[in-house]
């Protein structure tokens, strides 16, 4: 099994905060769309993925409320507050220098 | 931004803290939901019920660990701990209720005891001068007289206003019987010096406070509410004082204070007492200077220096001897006390360590017993970190109720010991549990709680694991680190409670001599009373002279009765003091003669109250207004002016007198405590009302010698002074059994204090000891089981025991009188004809504290005999 350090540090933070900021969701449904947008590539274990989504709830970046869920059971549901939209921001951003400075120094070619 | 993140996360730590059902609910309704529908996914795959359950379990990789990794991500987790460690001390505290109720009672004793010192240690010592700004007032080392200070008023640029006041006996006459009030004669400086106003009304200015100026005054708080019932409409009224009417013209505010005893009213010195205020020899003005902004006090005391030089050039008569110094007046007012409540808040402090001490040595054994289950909390898995936690926030807990019941404690220990009128202590008077004696409180406890729940704490978590896990108890002579860390305890504890035994013991030996003391007169069957004349009615020295005939005449004629004037009566607290010189020797330049105390008589003063006569002859009737002036000297004067000279016949004359008026010595009597029993007398000179030169003594004490009741002697008093003259007021009346006593009443105070901390700390200490040795008794039942059955006798077994403990109470007080010689020396100016290393104290306090340690040994060694071999070896 997949270990939650396979993924860059931080790194789940950002796919939590993105996959909420399209629509707010809970726990379980979260982690289909994990294995479904990461594909085979990016495997989070179900166990580290509550400890997070309770993180980012304490940071302030989600909120959550008790509702009913598709098959009609009270399920806790996460969206992304305004806080959260901003960190997303900053850190997509920080993402998007970090992976290019990589891309360039792999593009690099060997003498 | 900050508190855009606060609306969000404040209820969530806020749900945490106290709905910390709700969320821990709420977190395994969400896991579950989780696993459901993970299960129900599996189930699709065609996995059994079973199987697709454990499966989904499986995927979360644990469920109480990730349980747990969300409740970390809460962050109240140090909040959390702590609720958890209370709740856990609680129940703990709840299951053994001996150890408790002692552990809080202890500290009560010693936190309420520190917390009542403290609060007169506050009120005196601590809290600043009800004055604003009052580190900017100083005072000057001795009394000035109202020319002088108008003076050093024109001379100064340092000050901003000096202020002057005499406190003296006025005659108020508004209803019924007349009364005799305290008034404050001051200048119009002493308002702006002071920087307080009147709440009600104004002061008197500068224009109004000169001689032949109006007659106003101001009332004090408190006889405005007693005399006036607090009527606001009171200004504008006139008022009666010692014959001459006075103009309200305001009321001071409630918190007024003047240091030395209160006043009533206030009024301008240069009218209420212009005789006294025109001449720059009465030095009688206590002052308050405040300091100009920006000014040094370095600078003003260089300027007061060169004042103090041109007074005395100008006025060498008046002002060669003053040496005007400047003092800080809080110094000046708390100076003198500081030491001695020192010396009790040092008192107070060991009785506190003592008492810590033993909380430290219950927690101790306590932690004994529960070695089993902390070994089993620590196999379990518990970090050291967080068992010390517990165990301090246990400590912490037991010491800070042990705080607020010794608030309660110190809040009644405050209200005795200010029921003991500790004389002498300024501003003792408003003392009170204030917010800084909470605080004080509160931070003594915390660290109490803190610092000696260290002790057990280690000791606790440094026990081994796995060793007390099986272990069966059998210690055999009581080892364990804890143990000797107890004994130790209990060593330092003799230690300290052998310094206060040893302190109060002097303090108890001095007070004893100083009862003993001969007061030089007979106090017994003696009622003393002050009267003063009033100086409208009684200004001529020969209404004077006939009031005092008529009233020794009225007194003496009353069956059973003797009685005599004197103008200070010993122990009063009076006295009175004038430069003199003696005929037929050089005459010192004006202002260097020497002082002699002065006093004036009438009637059989010395034989009624005893005063033995040792040379010459007594006053006598022959002794008459005109005939030749006499003097009888005391053997303090003669011991100092006339050591190998006759005294008899000898003449002295009050220094620059107008016109000589020589008094011829013809007797000499013995010395009285004049000053209090811990006081050597000074040279005095007693004359004669009838024949004084001085009409302004108007005071005077009526000694009164009688077999009956006090109250009859007075009631026989006030109706023979008020047949003659129903205008005038007594007051002091008291027997002088209990004048005598209340010149005692500083060390009485000290005393008691010093003496009941003396047992609070034995008790203590022999609580502490009597615990070790039960509890070393009990860990070596096993052993002494098998001593018995191998043949040892009873009193080999009493031996052991009783070893054992001499070991430790000797250790004990071999430190304990180190440490007193070291410490009692400052207590030297507390005591009175004893040593601070009195030998027999130090020889014979450690002895009894020896004995009474062993006492306390005694009882658990019988315990250890009584048991029987066969049981005590099988004893667990």
């Amino acid at each position: 099994m997949s270990k939650p350090s396979d993924l860059v540090q931080g790194t789940l933070d950002l796919l939590l905060l993105k996959i909420l900021a399209l629509e707010p969701l809970n726990g379980f449904a979260i982690s289909i769309r994990l294995k479904q947008v990461s594909g085979e590539i990016l495997q989070v274990s179900d166990g580290s993925l509550y400890p997070a989504l309770h993180k980012l709830e304490q940071e302030g970046w989600i909120k959550a409320e008790w509702r009913a869920s598709e098959n009609n059971r009270r399920a806790k549901f996460y969206s992304l507050t305004r806080l959260g939209r901003r960190q997303l921001d900053r850190e997509a951003a920080n993402w998007n220098r970090l992976s290019t400075a990589i891309s360039q120094i792999i593009k690099l070619e060997e003498v | 931004m900050r508190s855009e993140h606060w609306i969000y996360t404040l209820p969530l730590r806020l749900r945490s803290l106290f709905r910390r059902n709700r969320a821990e609910q709420d977190l395994a309704d969400e896991l579950r939901d989780h696993l459901e529908s993970q299960t129900q996914q599996y189930l699709a795959t065609g996995l059994s019920p079973e199987e697709a359950r454990r499966a989904a379990i499986r995927d979360l990789d644990g469920l109480e660990l990730r349980k747990e990794q969300c409740r970390d991500a809460r962050r109240t987790r140090p909040l959390e701990d702590l609720i958890q460690d209370l709740r856990y001390s609680l129940r703990a505290l709840r299951k053994s209720p001996g150890f408790t109720a002692t552990a809080i009672l202890t500290l009560a004793l010693g936190i309420g005891a520190n917390a009542a010192i403290f609060s007169i240690v506050n009120a005196v010592l601590l809290r600043s001068l009800p004055y604003p700004s009052s580190s900017q007032l100083l005072t000057l080392s001795n009394n000035q007289s109202v020319p002088d200070l108008e003076d050093i008023q024109k001379q100064t640029r340092s000050f901003s206003a000096i202020g002057g006041v005499n406190k003296q006996a006025l005659d108020f006459t508004g209803e019924g019987e007349p009364i005799q009030i305290t008034g404050g004669l001051c200048n119009a400086d002493l308002f702006p010096a002071l920087g307080i106003q009147p709440a009600i009304g104004r002061a008197f200015t500068l224009q109004e406070d000169r001689f032949g100026g109006p007659a106003l005054v101001l009332l004090t708080h408190g006889f405005w509410t007693r005399h006036f019932a607090a009527d606001p409409a009171v200004v504008g009224k006139s008022i009666r004082l010692s014959g001459n009417s006075y103009t309200i013209i305001g009321v001071m505010p409630r918190d007024f204070w003047l240091p030395g005893r209160p006043v009533d009213v206030l009024a301008s010195i240069r009218i209420a007492n212009p005789a006294a205020a025109q001449f720059r020899g009465v030095h009688f003005l206590a002052t308050y200077l405040r300091l100009q902004p920006g000014a040094s006090i370095q600078q003003a005391s260089a300027e007061m220096k060169s004042i103090d030089e041109w007074l005395a050039a100008h006025y060498p008569d008046n002002d060669r001897q003053m040496h005007r110094r400047l003092v800080s007046l809080r110094e000046a007012i708390v100076g003198d006390v500081r030491l001695e409540l020192l010396v009790l808040f040092a008192a107070v402090a060991i009785v506190l360590l003592i008492a810590c001490v033993n909380f430290a040595s219950l927690q101790l054994a306590r932690s004994a017993t529960r070695r089993r289950e902390i070994a089993i909390r620590v196999a379990l898995g518990a970090p050291s970190g967080r068992l010390i936690r517990q165990v301090i926030t246990e400590s912490v807990l037991l010491s800070l109720l042990g705080g607020a019941c010794g608030l309660i404690l110190g809040a009644l220990g405050v209200r005795i010991l200010l029921l003991l009128k500790p004389a002498g202590l300024p501003r003792i008077e408003t003392t009170s549990m204030d917010a800084s004696v909470l605080l004080f409180t509160f931070v003594l406890s915390f660290f109490t709680g803190i610092l000696f729940g260290l002790i057990p704490a280690f000791s606790a978590a440094f026990f081994g694991t796995n060793l007390h896990l099986k272990e069966d108890q059998r210690a055999t002579s009581g080892a364990g680190s804890g143990f000797r860390l107890r004994r130790l305890l209990v060593v330092s504890e003799i230690a300290l409670a052998l310094i206060l035994l040893i302190s109060a013991t002097l303090m108890l030996r001095s007070f004893s001599l100083l009862h003993r003391v001969d007061p030089g007169f007979r106090p017994v069957n003696l009622l003393t009373m002050r009267l003063e004349l009033p100086e409208a009615r009684y200004r001529e020295q020969t209404r004077q002279r006939y009031m005092h005939q008529q009233l020794l005449e009225h007194l003496n004629s009353a069956p059973g009765v003797q009685a005599a004037l004197i103008s200070e009566l010993p122990m009063s607290g009076d006295f009175l003091d004038h430069n003199f010189i003696i005929d037929g020797r050089p005459i010192p330049p004006p202002g260097t003669e020497p002082e002699v105390q002065t006093r004036t008589v009438a009637g059989n003063y010395f034989s009624l109250m005893g005063i033995s006569l040792l040379a010459g002859r007594d006053f006598g009737p022959q002794d008459r207004t005109g005939s030749l002036h006499v003097a009888i000297v005391n053997r303090a004067f003669v011991a100092q002016y006339f050591p190998a000279q006759e005294v008899l016949g000898a003449r002295v004359d009050w220094a620059r007198n107008n016109g000589p008026d020589w008094m011829t010595i013809v007797g000499v009597v013995g010395d009285v405590k004049h000053f209090g029993p811990n006081e050597p007398e000074l040279p005095a000179v007693y004359d004669l009302y009838s024949q004084t030169g001085q009409p302004w003594k108007r005071w005077m004490y009526i000694v009164i010698r009688g077999e009956s009741a006090p109250g009859s002697l007075l009631a026989i008093a006030k109706q023979q002074l008020w047949s003659i003259d129903n205008q005038l007021p007594l007051t002091q009346i008291s027997t002088m059994s209990d004048v005598l006593a209340a010149s005692l009443d500083h060390q009485r105070f000290n005393l008691t204090l010093l003496g009941a901390f003396a047992a609070v700390a034995l008790a203590l200490a022999v609580i502490g000891i009597y615990g070790v040795m039960a509890y070393s008794v009990i860990q070596r039942t096993n052993e002494i089981g098998i001593r018995v059955a191998l043949g040892a006798q009873p009193r080999n077994i009493l031996r052991l025991i009783l070893s054992q403990g001499l070991r430790l109470a000797l250790l004990g007080t071999i430190l304990g009188i180190a440490a007193s010689f070291a410490l009692t020396r400052y207590m030297s100016h507390l005591l009175f004809g004893i040593s601070p290393r009195d030998p027999r104290t130090f020889f014979a306090i450690p002895v009894a504290l020896c004995f009474v340690a062993l006492t306390a040994c005694y009882l658990p060694a019988r315990r250890a005999l009584r048991n029987d071999p066969l049981t005590a070896l099988r004893y667990e």
